[in-house]
């Protein structure tokens, strides 16, 4: 009997790699054809991911964001839940938390300075809260909205000025 | 009162494998349609390197639905079976690692939390279901012995002429 078992699991082992290369060959023709293909090898860098949507690239260099940090320039907004941005943010950014954009845009709104431009960020390199924030503040009328890619980490390592909520800093 | 038991596991295997077939049938079905979508999402996770995002997101859609339908039919069993196991396994361990590093693949955040959000959380549990349902099946295709439990049963169906025609086989 166990002669047959050692059969079953050699014909399992021959179909299943059958099954990878049918299912291979079937999906990788098809994708070939169809409306709405796929590369590939599909290109998911920074630039590539973070566009608006006439193509336009929406991120802002590191060096860029600094300097207009240091001038006060631009307005700094922390795209990611609340949590994060009161133990720590971007000194003088506010908080508008992409997942709860709906509740708090229009309190904000009111503060936002539409002649500067807005600078979203959040923690990650693959994070799309920034983004998102970012292209629906273009939506909303705020047509000069970047990305800070992976900000919150870049401005850690960077050394920069940080607030959180036991500083007396609110602004 | 044996020959029940038999029975009742063999009518229990049919439903499984029924059950898991269509499931993966009807999860492939959008990840066919909407490859831009998928591949997001398999970026999103984090595990694969970048160049291989997309032959994943393109051939794994494929790969469920045929083996849906080859479980659904009853085609080539023991293959079937073993690659849902595969299948499972992977999305499970997948979840869980992103989990452990607190990587919420909705948003392709670290949220600082390790326990997830609840959707994640529900497809764990859900996932952890439909592998106890494959286990099932690998216990049935591999581990039941004799042949005569089921030439003992009055049912003659798909699996049992696939299991004949196995042993046939060289």
């Amino acid at each position: 009997m166990s002669e047959n078992k050692k059969r079953i699991w050699i014909l399992a082992f021959r179909q299943g790699l059958a099954f990878i290369v049918i299912s291979a060959i079937v999906a990788l023709a098809v994708n070939q054809f169809r409306p709405g293909r796929i590369n590939i090898v599909g290109d998911w860098s920074a630039e590539a991911r973070f566009r608006s949507d006439d193509g336009n690239l929406m991120v802002i260099a590191f060096e860029e964001a600094r300097k207009l940090f240091e001038s006060q320039d631009a307005t700094f907004i922390d795209a990611r839940p609340e949590g994060q941005y009161h133990q720590g943010h971007i000194k003088g950014a506010m908080s508008l938390p992409w997942q709860s954009v709906n509740d708090y845009f229009f309190e904000i709104e009111e503060q936002l300075d539409s002649s500067k431009p807005i600078i979203t960020y959040c923690d990650g390199e693959t994070c799309e809260l920034s983004h998102e924030l970012a292209l629906f503040l273009k939506d909303m009328g705020f047509n000069n909205s970047r990305v800070l890619v992976n900000g919150w980490s870049l401005w850690l390592k960077a050394g920069l000025p940080v607030a959180s909520d036991s500083d007396a800093d609110e602004e | 009162m044996a020959v029940e038991k038999k029975h009742v596991r063999l009518i229990l295997f049919h439903i499984a494998r029924f059950f898991l077939g269509g499931v993966f049938v009807y999860a492939s079905y959008d990840k066919i349609l909407n490859p831009d979508v998928f591949a997001q999402a398999v970026f999103n996770y984090q595990i694969l390197p970048d160049n291989l995002v997309n032959l994943a997101a393109i051939i794994l859609p494929w790969l469920e639905l045929i083996i849906g339908f080859c479980l659904i039919i009853g085609w080539w069993i023991p293959g079937a079976v073993v690659i849902v196991n595969g299948l499972l396994l992977v999305f499970i361990s997948a979840s869980f690692f992103n989990l452990a590093r607190g990587l919420d693949v909705h948003c392709g955040c670290f949220s600082g939390g390790i326990l997830g959000t609840t959707s994640t959380r529900f497809a764990i549990l859900r996932d952890t279901f439909f592998l106890a349902v494959s286990f099932f099946l690998i216990y049935m295709v591999f581990f039941i012995e004799k042949k005569s439990d089921f030439q003992s049963v009055e049912f003659q169906n798909q699996f049992t002429q696939n299991f004949n025609i196995l042993k046939e086989r060289k």
